[in-house]
């Protein structure tokens, strides 16, 4: 199988992490990557936030009850609202979205390529985390991205909710 | 009765935390993650507490809490992640009667 289709089709979310530490030339590569992903407009209204300092790790756990990872680095997908504005979009354009999702998942795909491994965290308080990190008022923290080394001990991943397959996601043709 | 005490305020500030932003962001997903941020509370509260529990808490601590990340894996099955609450219930109410002087008078 073509490597890139492999490396897409064996990535999985990863909620249990070792301490092992991640290598800065790693976490260089994967923000890269993160850099590379497709933008709406090339607007590229992301920005990313690396946290690999204990005690702040530590404290965004404790406002993220989603982060079930203890991961050695954490990545922050912010949105830039001074970028978004100056090119006269609103909150209220998906193209925001898909641009962290496009990212997310390059950022996904790049640290599985290196062999480490990745969940997203979604479920933590905005305004805490904006404290925590001291946050301009014009960026807004989007989604966290916990990189590290998948504990030995980690459990496999939430059972499916149903079987699926691209067939049954996919439509061909008119209605 | 200091030397009762279980939670240090450090600790006990923390689990606020998390359930104060579990309080907030379950206002944004689904109600089924309900109790599983409870769950994760009550692993976290565990956690702090285990070391410095009684004879009484801590096998009920130990042999059940640490199953909850499995559980979590079952979410959705909904009659098999019903069926581990139910589990859980039954051994916290065997816990609370080992505290309680109801245990005493059996």
């Amino acid at each position: 199988m073509n490597e890139t289709l492999r490396n897409i089709k064996t990535r999985r979310v990863v909620r249990e992490m070792s301490e092992e530490p991640v290598e800065r030339e790693q976490i260089e590569t994967i923000l890269e990557a993160a850099r590379w992903a497709p933008s709406g407009g090339n607007l590229r209204p992301n920005r990313y936030i690396v946290i690999k300092a204990a005690e702040t790790r530590r404290l965004l756990r404790l406002v993220a009850p989603g982060m079930f990872q203890r991961a050695p680095v954490l990545i922050l997908i912010c949105t830039n609202w001074q970028v978004v504005e100056a090119h006269g979009l609103t909150a209220r354009d998906r193209a925001l979205l898909i641009d962290i999702g496009t990212a997310a998942q390059n950022i996904m795909l790049a640290t599985h390529a290196l062999g480490l491994a990745a969940g997203p965290v979604t479920s933590y308080s905005k305004e805490a985390v904006r404290i925590i990190l001291n946050l301009p008022a014009h960026y807004s923290p989007e989604m966290f991205i916990c990189i590290g080394h998948k504990a030995a001990s980690a459990r496999q991943g939430m059972r499916a909710w149903q079987k699926i397959t691209w067939r049954d996601l996919t439509h061909w043709e008119r209605f | 009765m200091q030397a009762d005490w279980v939670l240090k305020e450090d600790e006990a500030i923390e689990l606020l935390a998390l359930l104060i932003t579990s309080a907030r962001i379950q206002m944004d997903e689904p109600a089924h993650y309900g109790p599983l941020r409870l769950l994760t509370a009550v692993e976290r509260l565990s956690s702090l507490i285990e070391a410095r529990s009684s004879q009484k808490s801590r096998g009920f601590l130990q042999d059940n809490i640490e199953r909850i990340p499995d559980m979590h894996m079952l979410m959705s099955d909904v009659e098999a992640y019903t069926e581990g609450l139910d589990a859980l219930c039954r051994a916290v109410a065997g816990c609370l009667l080992r505290h309680s002087a109801l245990e005493d008078e059996a």
